[in-house]
């Protein structure tokens, strides 16, 4: 669950404009950031920044990925069962940058023409596939999409904004909920 | 100001109508303005970036598009989320945008949404002797595998329909609330 497979290999303009970008949302939010300020702070003429980025969508959406990609990166599993240790380290990540935690989250809800909504489900499915391989389809599928949905973004957001709930709560809550979804099958591993 | 707030609406009545044949992000201040026959600048008076105008646009298609039935039992509560990702699969543009603003970052003081006060409400009288820390994660956890997000990922992510999303929500809801000691639930 790196991540690192979706994120095509960047040239170093495009890091530093990446970079650049995710800086500024943390100092002033994602809408009030414009591309001269993004290329002064990547120090880069403007129109190279459109030339690498021709829409503010495309920037977004890249910027995304390589804030996943980089900050937000998963030690990897390698058990289904340490997916909850998983979600509770990411939690108190996206804590740490609320900014960017709410940018990779919106990213992924904009439908076909946005970020990957379910970066870890390649990485999920195998690890259950090995473990728990006598799953009928449906079983395996809601184990999939509830813990894919559990280990993002969107988490820490929905606990954040809805319930008010801190750091410790949010890593407990999601933690908790992915140990939920695992009782249907922690007796059901393969010998 | 009241003619403000009608201006307000006639706004976000005629970014919905312009959902229907582009993405919000392709939606300009511009062609909203000549839309609803104002100025571009009224439109900045009103929604200051596109994130107000986002978070604004979301709860108006919530509440014209997708009513909430009340719901006091677990089981209406499953039946009202089920109507609710129908109604979300019949109308994807509008879904979208309500998952998308649930997930920016609050440009004003949000409330939290009525559905996580009504879950609330719910677990006070099925479970009301349970403590509050567990009381809150099963609040939460029900709050987010009923939400836009949770169809809009399944949708995306996933290819699953409608259906295929209500089962899966089922079945989380299902692990959730077997994490309840036997005794603090009534039965749904």
């Amino acid at each position: 669950m790196t991540g690192s497979t979706a994120v095509p290999a960047l040239g170093g303009t495009q890091a530093a404009i990446l970079a650049a970008y995710a800086e500024l949302i943390e100092e002033v939010g994602s809408d009030d950031v414009s591309f001269r300020l993004i290329a002064r702070r990547a120090g880069i003429a403007e129109r190279t920044v459109f030339r690498n980025y021709p829409t503010r969508v495309d920037l977004l959406l890249a910027t995304a990925r390589w804030i996943e990609a980089t900050v937000f990166v998963r030690e990897e599993s390698h058990s289904i069962f340490d997916i909850p240790l998983a979600i509770r380290d990411a939690m108190q990540r996206y804590d740490a940058r609320p900014e960017l935690a709410h940018v990779v989250a919106e990213a992924a809800m904009r439908g076909v023409s946005g970020a990957a909504p379910s970066l870890g489900r390649v990485h999920l499915e195998r690890l259950l596939d090995a473990e728990v391989p006598s799953l009928d389809a449906a079983q395996r599928r809601a184990v999939i999409v509830a813990l894919s949905h559990l280990d993002s973004a969107a988490t820490w957001v929905t606990f954040h904004r809805e319930f008010g709930m801190d750091r410790r709560d949010i890593a407990d809550a999601a933690a908790w909920a992915a140990e939920a979804v695992l009782d249907s099958i922690r007796d059901r591993v393969a010998p | 100001m009241a003619e403000s707030v009608d201006t307000a609406t006639a706004i976000l009545a005629s970014a919905a109508v312009l959902l229907r044949e582009q993405t919000f992000d392709d939606i300009s201040y511009r062609a909203l303005a000549d839309e609803v026959g104002i100025s571009e600048r009224t439109i900045y008076r009103q929604y200051p970036t596109r994130a107000h105008l986002l978070a604004a646009l979301s709860d108006w298609i919530e509440q014209t598009c997708f009513p909430l039935p009340p719901f006091v039992t677990v089981s209406d509560f499953r039946a009202a989320v089920h109507e609710r990702f129908r109604a979300y699969d019949a109308s994807p543009a509008y879904a979208y945008v309500g998952a998308r603003a649930s997930a920016i970052s609050p440009t004003l003081d949000a409330e939290p949404a009525y559905i996580t006060r009504a879950i609330e409400a719910m677990l006070d009288v099925t479970a009301p002797t349970l403590n509050r820390r567990d009381r809150r994660r099963v609040a939460a956890s029900l709050r987010y595998f009923s939400s836009a997000m949770f169809w809009a990922r399944l949708r995306t992510g996933f290819d699953l329909d409608a259906g295929e999303i209500c089962d899966a929500f089922d079945r989380a809801t299902d692990t959730v609330l077997a994490r309840l000691p036997d005794a603090t639930t009534a039965q749904p």
